[in-house]
């Protein structure tokens, strides 16, 4: 399991181009002679980068526009000002921002049990942690049904209480809940783990109580971390397709999140609609990256 | 000549890492660049092994320039202080290394390699990774590996920094015997001044991007030539006026006054002590022990100093007031060293 | 480790909450699926999963994940390499660009490409003057799969390329090695570890992926049905033993990569940590 940590560590770990080892490898530039042959290599590789990056995303991006502005801004905003679209507005805005409060307590509470005491049993319970992501999202949709749909055990008694889960608005937010379950506490995970317990224990020592000994000592390292994973957790959120169409049955203006949205007018051939609808969602992926770029730049500055 | 460095200076932006470096080395020597750290004794050795570029100078081996060509066809043996063995590879693999790439014939390959696991005592070592080897193992893998492609200059960088006290100084011995026995002609940069004056034929001091001295380590030891070198050497402590002391010349404009421990006799009240009349008194300030010797630092006429005594003498308590004299030190004038030694010797030697 | 050990308080309380919340969450979920393939025969799963056109749809599924994990991976170690060895303007934009797959939903993505690279897309229409139709065949789901995957090889080699010490470079291009030499000799096996689990994550990804897939695939039983189409169509149809027992299959699938990357990090581990 240590792998995985240390993979997912790697995974969303510094991106930018570190400035240390700038001057020896210089150096190391000048154990050979700097053909032109070298220099042709160095530009078919950014040349190849430039065209898969620019073909692969940049295109994407630009014909969501494109196909969004066919019609003009008139089309443009009677599509994404239609009822349905706002009603997909707000469910997905809840289950995003409830996906992200439940995953914030339970990444902290699971980080800190994690890093900061030995006990049994904790290779298994950071797999368990791990386990929603590596599980297609589809699946994840199956699990649940299977847990609340109607051949469930427990099925009686949810009908009993009037609870209704599979094909209603709990079941995505559960389904969006399990999908971004470990994203933040994976985040907070490696960076407590490099900090280790010293600190916390020096504290504990002086007498300081469990929630000051968090808020003063642990809660600096962590709060780049934090945010970094509030920011993930947020755009998968947010975007989460498979699961939630499992437990969504596409009740228009009830259980339709914007991905749903943008399903459903696809399919109806209403092409230029659901590209204004993924407009929105385009504009959010874009900002979550900008901010996404700027928490760890500025985390990285400040250690 | 067989290594030849003729007026080299390399800039790293305002920082003058070389300023105007010459010297050169005699074929089958061992040198040692000694130097503090920041003195631009590594980026010498990179230089020479083409790691690095000059601004401008000649770097010369074997008479010819070097500075077009690359590390890579230059032919030197590099030992890097972190070993910098290759993670991924068998020992075995790390010393093949610089065989395999020059398409050496396998069984060729697997003889000199197996030779070189030999003389380096690692049999039965091939297949581990030098993640499994202990520091002074992966030195000696380090050196074999560098060795391997028959170079005739090797270069070694702190080569042991990064090595247990204990296991260095057996290290040294080891790696001066084998340098001896294969004659080739190496270099090896060190902060550390016992390890240069215990393994090196030759010693070149640098400061500062300047070369201070160069000359055998007994040369080098005895008779510094510039200010840096007298003070650099052996456990020098400053005088603040070494005229307060008796019958020493008179120099005017002196810049600095140095004395080592080996300068100076330290007496107890009550023991016998030849000069006593040329003795200053001092207060022991701190005692510490070295294990063969025991080191007092004592404060007399206005300067702190370094003195020892050897075990079986009478221990000298701390505050205890003892006498202190000085045979000789070191005075500097500008970058002029000049050794004065105490009059009271020489009325004696006339008297005799 | 006793309790008296533990000197930092919070061990009972956060143990509780995460333990509760992770039962909300994964394991009640987990032990259903448990409970419901405990009423499943083995012959019942077996008669699901050798449907030909289940099997077909492993097969796509299989192969196009493994194709676009192929390409990510040699395109991840280029995209990682020039962002860490070269300089160039917008290079930083390019950095930024790279986590978009993570953060576009799946869906937009889906639609995006569909209209791209069907025969009258923008690039589906340069294709489709020598013959080759992407959108609606195997092709048009290995793209959606390369889009999704991109992410996973350059960020898992990244860091290790930065990191990577230069000395090791210098040690062998001091012993003779040439410039291609390095790189085969001495950077690849430095990071192919990475190289692996990046590849292994994206395989993993790739199997499981729906959203950005089912409209360019064309869904076309016995030529481009995923498998999570045929799970989603039986759920839609309340077969639940079929969903399930096809659902099995892609687990063990997800969890045999999971456990061949870890034994790639624990036989690095081995060679960079020592021990005998």
């Amino acid at each position: 399991m240590n792998a995985v940590s240390k993979t997912k560590k790697s995974l969303f770990a510094d991106t930018s181009v570190s400035k240390a080892p700038v001057m020896s490898r210089e150096g190391s530039v000048s154990i050979h002679e700097e053909t032109t042959g070298s220099k042709a290599v160095k530009y078919l590789l950014i040349g190849i980068s430039v065209l898969f990056l620019f073909v692969m995303l940049v295109l994407p991006l630009i014909t969501v526009i494109t196909e969004a502005f066919k019609k003009g801004f008139g089309e443009y905003f009677k599509a994404i000002s239609d009822p349905d679209t706002a009603s997909a507005v707000t469910l997905t805005l809840k289950a995003t921002v409830i996906a992200v409060l439940f995953n914030t307590v339970f990444g902290v509470f699971a980080a800190w049990a994690v890093t900061k005491f030995r006990f049994k049993g904790k290779k298994i319970l950071v797999t368990l942690i791990d386990l929603p992501v590596t599980v297609s999202p589809i699946i994840a949709g199956l699990i649940y049904v299977l847990t609340f749909g109607r051949q469930s055990t427990i099925y009686p008694f949810l009908e009993e209480h009037g609870l209704e889960v599979v094909y209603a608005v709990p079941g995505i937010i559960l389904a969006t809940v399990f999908v971004t379950f470990p994203f933040i506490s994976r985040e907070i995970i490696p960076v407590l783990e490099a900090q280790g317990t010293d600190e916390e224990e020096a504290a504990a020592m002086m007498g300081a109580d469990g929630f000051t000994i968090f808020r003063r000592i642990t809660f600096p390292h962590i709060k780049w971390a934090l945010l970094y994973g509030i920011v993930l957790c947020s755009a998968r959120a947010m975007g989460e397709f498979g699961a939630v169409s499992v437990l969504s049955g596409h009740l228009r203006g009830k259980t339709v999140t914007l991905p749903l949205h943008v399903e459903i007018l696809f399919g109806d051939n209403k092409f230029m609609p659901a590209f204004a609808v993924s407009s929105i969602l385009v504009l959010l992926a874009v900002m979550i990256l900008i901010i996404r770029s700027i928490v760890e730049y500025i985390g990285k500055d400040r250690g | 000549m067989y290594i030849e460095l003729r007026d080299i200076n390399k800039s790293y932006g305002d920082f003058k890492a070389s300023d105007n470096v010459n010297f050169g080395i005699e074929k089958g020597k061992l040198v040692a660049l000694l130097g503090p750290s920041g003195s631009g004794k590594t980026t010498i050795l990179r230089m020479i092994a083409g790691l690095e570029h000059p601004d401008s100078g000649d770097i010369i081996i074997d008479g010819q320039r070097v500075n077009d060509i690359p590390a890579s066809k230059r032919g030197i043996g590099f030992v890097f202080q972190s070993y910098a063995l290759f993670r991924y590879m068998t020992v075995f693999d790390n010393i093949a290394f610089g065989l395999q790439v020059k398409k050496a014939d396998k069984k060729a390959v697997q003889e000199r390699v197996t030779e070189l696991i030999k003389l380096i005592g690692l049999e039965g070592f091939e297949n581990r990774y030098p993640s499994q080897l202990s520091g002074g193992q992966r030195q000696r893998v380090a050196f074999a590996r560098a060795l391997a492609p028959n170079p005739q200059v090797l270069l070694l960088d702190e080569p042991f920094a990064a090595i247990d006290a204990k296991v260095r100084q057996e290290l040294r011995r080891w790696l001066k015997e084998m340098i001896r026995k294969l004659g080739v002609t190496s270099i090896f940069v060190t902060h550390d001044q016992d390890e240069a004056l215990d393994v090196a034929d030759e010693i070149i001091v640098t400061n500062s991007g300047r070369i201070e001295q160069t000359g055998s380590p007994l040369e080098i030891y005895r008779a510094p030539a510039t200010a840096f070198t007298s003070s650099f050497f052996g456990q020098t402590s400053e005088l603040e006026d070494y005229t307060r002391f008796k019958f020493f010349d008179r120099v005017d404009n002196y810049d600095k006054a140095f004395v080592r421990p080996e300068f100076i006799k330290m007496t107890k009240k009550d023991e016998i002590q030849k000069y006593k009349n040329s003795a200053a008194e001092g207060i022991v300030e701190d005692i510490a022990f070295r294990g063969n010797y025991i080191e007092y630092t004592v404060n007399s006429n206005g300067s702190t100093f370094i003195a020892h005594r050897a075990l079986d003498e009478e221990k000298v308590e701390v505050g205890e007031k003892v006498d202190v004299f000085i045979y000789r030190l070191f005075i500097t004038v500008g970058n002029e060293v000049r050794l004065l030694k105490n009059g009271s010797i020489r009325e004696e030697m006339v008297v005799i | 480790m006793g309790k008296k050990s533990r000197i930092i308080p919070g061990f009972g309380l956060s143990m509780g909450v995460t333990l509760s919340m992770l039962a909300l969450i994964v394991l009640i979920p987990l032990a259903s699926l448990v409970i419901f393939t405990a009423k499943l025969t083995p012959s019942e799963i077996l008669e699901v999963i050798t449907r030909k056109r289940v099997l077909a749809s492993f097969e796509v599924t299989f192969i196009t994940a493994l194709i676009a994990s192929l390409i990510n991976a040699v395109m991840g170690v280029v995209l990682a390499w020039v962002l860490v060895r070269y300089d160039f303007p917008f290079k930083r934009l390019m950095d930024g660009m790279i986590e978009l797959p993570f953060a576009l939903p799946t869906a937009v993505a889906g639609i995006s490409l569909t209209s791209l690279y069907a025969d009258t897309g923008a690039v589906g229409k340069i294709f489709a003057k020598f013959g080759i139709k992407i959108a609606y065949t195997r092709i048009g789901i290995t793209v959606a799969l390369v889009f999704i995957g991109i992410p996973f090889v350059v960020r898992s080699v990244q860091p290790v390329l930065e990191k990577l010490d230069p000395l090791y470079e210098e040690a062998a291009g001091i012993l003779g090695a040439n410039k291609s030499q390095i790189f085969r000799k001495v950077i690849l096996p430095e990071l192919s570890p990475a190289i692996f689990t990046g590849f292994g994550l994206a395989f993993g990804r790739c199997l499981g992926e729906y959203g950005s897939v089912v409209f360019i695939a064309g869904n076309q039983p016995f030529k481009t049905e995923i498998t999570p189409l045929i799970i989603m169509s039986e759920l839609q149809e309340y077969d639940y033993s079929s969903a399930t027992a096809i659902a099995l299959v892609m687990l063990l699938a997800a969890f045999v990569i999971l456990f061949l990357v870890n034994l790639i990090q624990i036989r690095n581990s081995k060679i960079l940590g020592g021990g005998h």
